[in-house]
């Protein structure tokens, strides 16, 4: 190997980079995932790749908010190492040294409760599927998508999806912010409707769930649209300034 | 709880708690968990995003830290990279390998991708609006278009496939994988 391509610190990039810098970044496929593990004993090329990578990245751990595990964490890693944990807290710790001997609860077993888990993700998981393949099943109410898009440029910035004529969720797909002091309102009108309808003020960076209550049921076809309007949201109760995504409900059978 | 901004004022001696785990002592194990386990936590929440699922990879990266302390090689990182990374891929190896589990075949390996995809997007946050972090990294992260750098945060932090980022994005695969690949050899760049 040339001193060149064994340095991981030279802004060329080769296969190997390409490899090591997916692994790292997590999204190889499990196959992938296997293969370069089992590889990186063997490969220092690709070791020095990956720690490479993972030194460039790790700051980007930062992102993710602390959450403080149960107790029960440090319990059943402390068994799991052989070191059942001695409670400070128990009334006669000097005469309970057999306290941590005595076997722990059924419920208490990790693997049992991740035995659990991953048997109640396989169901969900093997029922979306199934879910998925009877899509065709006759009885189930009607079903609307719609996608919000921009006017110009059809770029889409929001999903509406409504499971029930009566309910609707509107999901952002990285929409626009609204400028300072000014905000997004969502709207909607059906073909009939003598004009549009305040569905309320929206955030760019959150999905909304909405009741229809005070409205028809869903139509086929019907408008949805989010304009840009001052912070407190449209003074007269129809859009008053310029649209910003628009998309029409289509009817999932 | 205050949760100290990470990295730059995280303190803590990862070497020598490695250290005293390579040689067996167990406060050292608890001091590593008691300082380390809710930055932990909240890395392996992000990917699995299961709260039972992600203590479990804590769980299991904790034992592993124990059992593998002593192949720690400092010449070759630095230890709190090297117990993140630890836990990182205990995490991704779990969702990746969930997908595997139930897999018949090709397209129906798809088709659930497709759910956990849907499923991701309902949850998606704008990966660009926490931009904590610092030094270097930044600064290349903020140099890149905001496709490119929303998939890699996606990928990294969120544990997101390509699908998952492209139906985040509301992009085609082909796209995605491009502003990765793309992404990725800009910060290699920049970060030299």
């Amino acid at each position: 190997m040339s001193v060149d391509a064994g340095d991981p610190h030279r802004g060329d990039w080769d296969a190997l980079d390409e490899l090591a810098a997916g692994y790292v970044l997590g999204t190889l496929s499990a196959a992938q995932r296997e293969d370069v593990a089992r590889r990186l004993p063997q490969e220092p090329g690709l070791q020095d790749r990956v720690d490479a990578w993972e030194a460039r990245l790790h700051a980007l751990s930062a992102l993710a908010e602390p959450v403080t595990p149960a107790p029960r964490v440090w319990s059943a890693i402390a068994r799991s190492i052989g070191h059942a944990e001695q409670r400070p807290t128990s009334a006669t710790s000097a005469t309970s040294a057999t306290s941590a001997t005595v076997r722990p609860g059924w419920w208490h077993s990790l693997a049992l409760w991740r035995g659990i888990a991953f048997g109640a993700t396989a169901c969900s998981l093997l029922l979306a599927a199934m879910l998925g393949l009877r899509a065709f099943a006759p009885p189930a109410p009607p079903r609307y998508v719609v996608v919000l898009a921009a006017p110009q440029d059809k770029t889409p910035g929001w999903l509406i999806q409504a499971s029930s004529p009566r309910r609707l969720k509107l999901i952002p797909l990285g929409a626009q912010a609204a400028p300072t002091n000014r905000a997004l309102q969502f709207w909607t009108k059906a073909d009939d409707w003598s004009g549009p309808v305040s569905l309320g003020l929206v955030q760019a960076n959150q999905s909304l769930d909405v009741a229809l209550d005070r409205l028809p049921a869903l139509q086929d076809n019907q408008l949805f649209e989010i304009t840009l309007e001052p912070a407190a949201g449209s003074p007269i109760g129809r859009p008053t300034g310029p649209v910003l995504y628009i998309g029409r409900a289509v009817l999932v059978r | 709880m205050t949760a100290a901004l990470p990295s730059v004022n995280d303190h803590f001696d990862y070497e020598s708690a490695l250290a005293g785990c390579a040689a067996r002592d167990v406060t050292a194990l608890r001091r590593l968990y008691e300082h380390a386990a809710p930055y932990l936590l909240g890395v392996a929440v992000r990917i699995v995003r299961d709260r039972a699922l992600a203590e479990d990879v804590l769980h299991d990266a904790f034992v592993k830290v124990w059992s593998h302390a002593h192949t720690f090689d400092p010449a070759r990182g630095a230890a709190r990279g090297w117990l993140f990374s630890l836990v990182r891929h205990q995490a991704l190896n779990l969702v990746r390998d969930r997908l595997r589990l139930v897999l018949p075949d090709e397209e129906m390996a798809q088709a659930i991708e497709d759910e956990a995809a849907l499923a991701a997007m309902a949850g998606a946050a704008p990966a660009g609006e926490t931009r904590v972090m610092l030094g270097r990294l930044a600064i290349c992260l903020d140099q890149l278009d905001p496709p490119k750098r929303d998939s890699i945060l996606y990928a990294y932090v969120d544990g997101c496939s390509h699908s998952e980022i492209a139906a985040r994005l509301g992009a085609p695969l082909g796209s995605v994988k491009a502003w990765v690949r793309r992404g990725l050899q800009a910060l290699k760049e920049c970060m030299q």
